[in-house]
């Protein structure tokens, strides 16, 4: 299982297109910076072929006050669970 | 475990470098060990000497050198990025016939041989893209 890291909004660029064709089955995305973005429910359709195994960082989702406004199908982790991800992946990739 | 972080991007220009060092502080405290701090493309300019942020705002720099000093990370830029943007330390100033230099210890001028050998020997490598 590898982890992959967004820092970039659904609609900024090719990022969340590129990861999600890179990903496997098992596979799992954190949403990151700007990327929380997608985590919202207008945005969060982008990821339905990943149900399950999208999650958002807490600290991000803060600083943009959107805490309490991601949809309910996303995972939120705080750093130290952002951590806990890397140590559960074998492997992690970045898209920016 | 053993990490290694791998940063490209500029302090105060994206949340690259913030977001690196949050990563590398929640890993240590896990009790995980950082063994290195890449700095590549922009991210060199995290090993600027003469930085001077605001009082109020986080010292990237500081914060880099603090690892260091109480973890032992290994803080590592690469040379041929670091030198086009006016980063040498004073080998490479004198070398350049510059009068001053930008980077200085804790942050040591590498090869990119060394990212590949981290990335070999260490257990995880995350990056921090722009």
């Amino acid at each position: 299982m590898k982890l992959h890291i967004v820092n970039r909004a659904p609609d900024a660029g090719r990022a969340v297109e590129q990861a999600l064709s890179a990903m496997a089955a098992e596979d799992r995305l954190l949403l990151i910076e700007d990327g929380v973005q997608g985590a919202l429910p207008s945005l969060v359709d982008e990821f339905a072929s990943i149900e399950g195994r999208l999650y958002a960082l807490h600290e991000d989702l803060e600083a943009r006050g959107l805490m309490n406004r991601h949809d309910e199908r996303v995972e939120v982790v705080d750093v130290e669970g952002f951590v806990t991800l890397t140590e559960q992946a074998e492997r992690t990739l970045s898209w920016y | 475990m053993r990490y290694a972080i791998l940063l490209m991007g500029a302090p105060y220009s994206d949340q690259a470098s913030h977001s690196a060092l949050r990563f590398a502080r929640a890993l240590l405290a896990r009790g995980h060990r950082l063994e290195t701090v890449f700095f590549y493309h922009d991210g060199v300019y995290n090993a600027a000497r003469l930085a001077a942020p605001p009082q109020d705002e986080p010292h990237l720099v500081d914060g880099w050198a603090a690892l260091h000093a109480e973890h032992g990370v290994t803080l590592q830029v690469c040379i041929a990025a670091a030198l086009r943007r006016g980063l040498l330390d004073e080998r490479e100033a004198s070398r350049h016939g510059k009068s001053g230099h930008s980077v200085e210890a804790p942050f040591e001028l590498t090869g990119l041989g060394q990212l590949v050998d981290v990335g070999l020997s260490c257990d995880r490598l995350v990056t921090f893209g722009p």
